[in-house]
């Protein structure tokens, strides 16, 4: 019931704006801020779910079947299983420009400080960065569960007939995990479309306005600077739309009719 | 021996990989150990010798902000909103699920609509709970953050309970019904008592849900009468000085009862964020 009155509501937000006129989802278009922050989410996005799911795939495939193959999955898994807010306040030791050990590290390399979070080049790397770290478990553990639950039987047929391991890959694996890396791909889009903590917790947004997200933006227009929730709820609309039509390929892929057994 | 090669190779990168996904927890550890004077260090301190629970107990001296006694009210309302949102949520999605799962209730039009509750961006939400909210005078209280998180929660718990009661015969119901069981008896008798692992890991899955939730506890409430553990460690962590001592001993107590309980859990876990597309 609670849900039914959110939307109607969330909907009727939009009728009041038409009130307005369509003035609120014109101004997104000209606003230079709206752009960046879409330019970035978009970017974010597309660099997050490469990088993870190619990463993801690659440590799946090579934890299974190594020595000590429970310890190294646990251990994988931890970073995902820490709250965001958590994992930003850890990022920012770690990227710390005068203390971070990250920056020492580099130091022994004979680079100089590079400040993380406050350079516009790399505050976005740092956002990039620590979403890797944190959901590239999620994927692995996806892809590993699936290629654990390939039969045993074709991957022993295959030996028979002479595969070597990268055949294996190439022909049995790979194959059988395509749907689900298909889900994987949807879920870590969805959830980089909607980013958020890091943000807050990591770089504010800044320097300047570089590392706004769609989100961020949307809570900086709604809560922050001047209270403009019509603006807001243009801006949430919008995303509500692109996550409304990734949410729909996924439900496909899915293939709920399956869960209800008809 | 052909295969050497390839097997150095794989440990090299695995153990690459492992140090940079450890790492960074190895830091906040170890730096929740550190006595103060090694929290700011170059080069910086790698083994927290002699380490300190000063963090912990808040005895340091200049940074009192983040000890025990600062967090305990924070700690609790994490605590009691993720608790009762989890209770709530196991009555919810248990009916739903199984309704769903027998009777086909609202057919693929209701499990889909389910699906895009989970997928809902937080933000696009908050903007109109907080105008709701505000006029329900109940923003800043358990009440506004329990039933936000129960909407997210008990859509996910439905869709792990479905998956999970399709796996249960339906035999099971019908040779009830012909002891005389109605619909009802025969879902509290023989199939609760079969899905309470199902029902524990809904538990256990929501409840690490609302306790790393950041951005709705962030606009839902502002002081210590009701905001949780993240947006207390977010609040310090923007501000203009951080003490990392304290900061990190925060984030260790805040991270380590969901990394526990997500281990026991994994095996469900994977069903509940996956929606069902591999089982665990």
């Amino acid at each position: 019931m609670i849900y039914i009155s959110f939307f109607e509501y969330n909907l009727a937000a939009g009728g009041v704006q038409k009130f307005l006129g369509v003035q609120n989802y014109v101004k997104v278009l000209y606003d230079p801020i709206a752009r960046g922050s879409v330019s970035f989410t978009v970017f974010i996005t597309v660099m997050g779910v490469i990088i993870e799911t190619l990463l993801g795939l690659l440590l799946a495939l090579l934890v299974i079947g190594v020595k000590g193959e429970r310890v190294m999955r646990l251990c994988f898994l931890i970073p995902m299983t820490i709250p965001m807010a958590v994992s930003g306040m850890i990022w920012r030791m770690l990227f710390n420009t005068t203390f971070g050990p990250i920056n020492y590290f580099l130091s022994l390399f004979g680079i100089s400080r590079i400040s993380w979070m406050g350079d516009p080049f790399f505050a976005p790397l740092t956002i990039l960065i620590v979403d890797i770290w944190q959901w590239t478990p999620f994927v692995f553990l996806i892809l590993y569960a699936g290629l654990k639950s390939i039969p045993p039987v074709y991957i022993e047929a295959a030996m028979v007939d002479g595969a070597d391991e990268w055949r294996l890959t190439r022909h049995i694996r790979l194959p059988m995990l395509r749907d689900l890396i298909m889900v994987v791909v949807l879920l870590r889009s969805i959830d980089l479309l909607k980013l958020f903590d890091s943000v807050y917790m990591i770089t504010g947004g800044g320097p300047g306005t570089t590392t706004y997200t769609f989100s961020y933006l949307i809570y900086q227009v709604g809560f922050i600077t001047g209270i403009n929730l019509g603006y807001a709820s243009a801006l949430s609309v919008i995303l509500l739309i692109a996550i409304m039509l990734l949410t729909t390929a996924l439900i496909r892929i899915l293939n709920v009719r399956r869960l209800l057994g008809g | 021996m052909r295969i050497a090669p390839t097997r150095v190779v794989r440990y090299v990168v695995l153990v690459l990989l492992l140090m940079f996904f450890l790492f960074p927890v190895y830091w906040m550890v170890i730096t929740a150990f550190k006595t103060s004077d090694k929290w700011f260090t170059w080069p910086p301190t790698f083994i927290p010798w002699p380490f300190t629970l000063d963090s912990f107990l808040g005895r340091g001296e200049v940074y009192r902000t983040a000890s025990l006694r600062e967090v305990a009210p924070f700690l609790i309302n994490s605590l009691g909103v993720s608790l009762i949102t989890s209770a709530l949520t196991i009555i919810l999605a248990t009916f739903t699920a199984y309704s769903i799962s027998r009777f086909k209730t609202g057919g693929m039009r209701f499990l889909s609509w389910i699906l895009s509750m989970r997928m809902l961006p937080p933000i696009a939400v908050g903007v109109p709970i907080y105008v709701i909210f505000y006029h329900f005078g109940i923003l800043n209280t358990w009440l506004a953050l329990i039933l936000v998180y129960t909407v997210f929660t008990s859509s996910f718990g439905v869709w792990v309970l479905v998956s999970f009661f399709n796996d249960i015969p339906r035999e099971l119901d019908e040779s009830a019904y012909i002891d005389g069981c109605s619909p009802f008896q025969a879902f509290t008798k023989i199939i609760l008592p079969i899905s309470l692992p199902g029902i524990i890991a809904v538990f256990i899955i929501s409840f690490t849900l609302c306790w790393g939730e950041f951005l709705l506890a962030l606009l839902l409430t502002y002081d210590k009468a009701a905001q949780t553990i993240p947006v207390f460690i977010g609040r310090y962590i923007t501000g203009f000085q951080i003490a990392w001592g304290p900061i990190a001993a925060t984030g260790l107590v805040a991270m380590l009862p969901v990394t526990i309980l997500t281990f026991i859990a994994l095996r469900y876990l994977i069903s509940g964020l996956t929606l069902g597309a591999v089982r665990g």
